[in-house]
């Protein structure tokens, strides 16, 4: 089997050198497939980060009339908390959102003057609530409306950003689409490639197959060099493709921590900790596609 | 050895490779198969070594029948019945010890075992001290020998010979005779099918002649008449 092995190698290799350029185009069309898909994985880790970017920054304001008291304030935060939707309540007290106000507009001597007019503190506790997605802003909007505080609520306050989550999860979802339907064309195109490969290399040998037929060639041995020579041709499409990526998504980065702020868009850090995986798992999809269409060129060409 | 029970073969519904054919070849037999062009007799031939499959009939080997082999078995079959074709079928780009060590190699036989084999075969058939040639510098006669070499690398139990002196010059012929009678006598069964009248005649052993797809006469000793 050792031996066999060996020699399976040997002819496998003689197979890539002999129709090298074959074999160059064809790896060519595996690498445009594999960057393909890498490109909808930076794509896809890019919208999670803007979107929970976008999402971190979604909250209710909640303000009560001045003359709700500390209890029902609390009670008001227990009962959000326990909410599945929410994810963090911050309390505000009254003598804090009177100091917060002081403090952001003390150069205005305007607003100075009439807080001065009211006299005392006009603000009431207020509740800053941070939904876990933009899709929960409906749900924690209703149930304030909870008879319970109803009436201790007098405003509620949330800037909509639902809308621009679905704004960039629509641009991104064509993006998807249309890199969806590239990959599996490309595959597609890959598939008929790989096809042909096998069948112009069990052209060129031929003859030596049907040698090989004659004197009682294991069909494992006619077989075996044209799945490995696939399987390397794969291997190789992935190392090339790793190659490219990874400096290609070094480069970006830094670009996009500009929309990102200083954590970046984490598409570096994405390849670096799942590197093995992700490309580990393209060569297994390559590896089936290429051993499907050998299988069927053989099977059409080499009838064993 | 070889067994054929109204063994026939039709290429398409109207072509006709052999028709009704019943043989038995004991081991250890010289048969010659003769007859005109197109009457069958490479499909007899491709039918002992599985290269075609009998549209009727059975064919037994050794034993084994291969009426109906499966395609996995006939790697199997193939390493006991040697081959041996008018054009010799050798690789070029091979040297004569690559050549005969191939067979052995894609049978998966270990690397001492082809040291061991090859120069025996090639021991056998005279070109020992040609090892490192190529095809291309040695004479069809040669070439013949060295494709007969290769057939011999399994020790099989039956020889088949398609016209293998067809492009040979009376001489070579004579020698390629000589050397498959040897074989024949080392205990391997040869079925020679050839057109060479002087071969049959000189052979005086078994003749079968074909006539459209039929044995239309069967004896020892026989000679060539057409
Ligand atoms: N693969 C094939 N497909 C269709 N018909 C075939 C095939 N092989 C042979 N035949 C037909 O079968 C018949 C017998 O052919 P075969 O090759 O056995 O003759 P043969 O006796 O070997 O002739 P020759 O002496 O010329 O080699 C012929 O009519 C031939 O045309
Ligand atoms: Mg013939």
């Amino acid at each position: 089997m050792i031996v066999s092995s060996f020699r399976v190698t040997k002819f496998a290799f003689q197979n890539f050198w002999r129709n090298f350029w074959l074999s160059v185009i064809t790896v060519s069309m595996l690498v445009m497939t594999l960057i393909t898909i890498n490109i909808l994985l930076v794509l896809n880790v890019v919208t999670e980060e803007a979107i929970s970017l976008v999402e971190d920054r979604i909250e209710v304001s909640v303000y009560f009339h001045d003359y709700v008291d500390e209890a029902t304030v609390g009670g008001a935060v227990e009962y959000l908390r326990d909410l599945a939707q929410v994810r963090d309540v911050e309390t505000i007290s009254a003598d804090e959102a009177y100091e917060q106000f002081v403090e952001r507009h003390s150069d205005d001597e305007d607003i100075m003057a009439s807080l001065d007019e009211l006299g005392g503190n006009p603000f009431g506790p207020t509740l800053v609530v941070k939904a876990n997605s933009a899709e929960d802003f409906e749900l924690i909007i209703d149930a304030l409306d909870n008879p319970q505080f109803r009436d201790d609520i007098r405003e509620k306050d949330f800037s909509d950003y639902q809308e621009i989550v679905d704004r960039i999860r629509g641009t991104t979802d064509q993006i998807a689409t249309f890199g969806i339907a590239l990959t599996g064309i490309f595959l597609l195109i890959a598939i008929m490639i790989v096809f042909n490969t096998v069948r112009i290399g069990i052209f060129i040998h031929r003859e030596e197959i049907g040698i090989m037929r004659l004197v009682g060639a294991s069909n494992w041995f006619i077989k075996a060099p044209f799945h490995l020579e696939m399987m390397f041709l794969s291997l190789l499409a992935v190392g090339i493709a790793a190659g490219i990526v990874f400096p290609v998504v070094n480069i970006l980065e830094p670009k996009f921590s500009v929309y990102f702020g200083t954590q970046g868009a984490g598409i570096a850090e994405f390849f670096m900790e799942n590197g093995l995986w992700i490309f580990g798992g393209q060569f297994l999809i390559l590896a089936v596609v290429t051993i499907i269409s050998t299988s069927m060129a053989m099977r059409k060409y080499l009838k064993v | 050895m070889i067994r054929l029970k109204k063994v026939s073969k039709t290429y398409h519904p109207n072509v006709v490779g052999v028709k009704g054919v019943s043989l038995h070849i004991p081991a250890g037999e010289f048969v010659s198969i003769v007859g005109k062009s197109g009457t069958g007799k490479s499909t007899l031939a491709k039918l002992l070594f599985a290269e075609e499959r009998p549209s009727s009939g059975v064919i037994e080997i050794g034993g084994w029948d291969i009426t109906h082999i499966h395609n996995r078995d006939i790697p199997l079959l193939r390493r006991q019945i040697g081959v041996v074709f008018q054009d010799f079928k050798l690789l070029p780009q091979k040297t004569v010890y690559e050549n005969v060590a191939f067979a052995l190699q894609v049978g998966g036989a270990k690397p001492r075992r082809i040291r061991e084999v090859v120069p025996k075969v090639l021991e056998i058939v005279g070109l020992h001290e040609k090892a490192s040639r190529y095809p291309r510098q040695l004479s069809g006669g040669e070439q013949q020998r060295v494709a007969i070499a290769r057939a011999l690398v399994h020790s099989p139990k039956v020889l088949v010979a398609d016209e293998p002196t067809g492009n040979l010059d009376t001489l070579n012929t004579r020698e390629i005779v000589d050397l498959l009678q040897k074989i024949n006598e080392f205990g391997t069964t040869v079925c020679l099918v050839t057109h060479d009248r002087e071969v049959v005649n000189r052979l005086k052993r078994r003749v079968i002649t074909l006539e459209d797809g039929k044995v239309a006469s069967d004896v020892e000793q026989g000679r060539y008449k057409l």
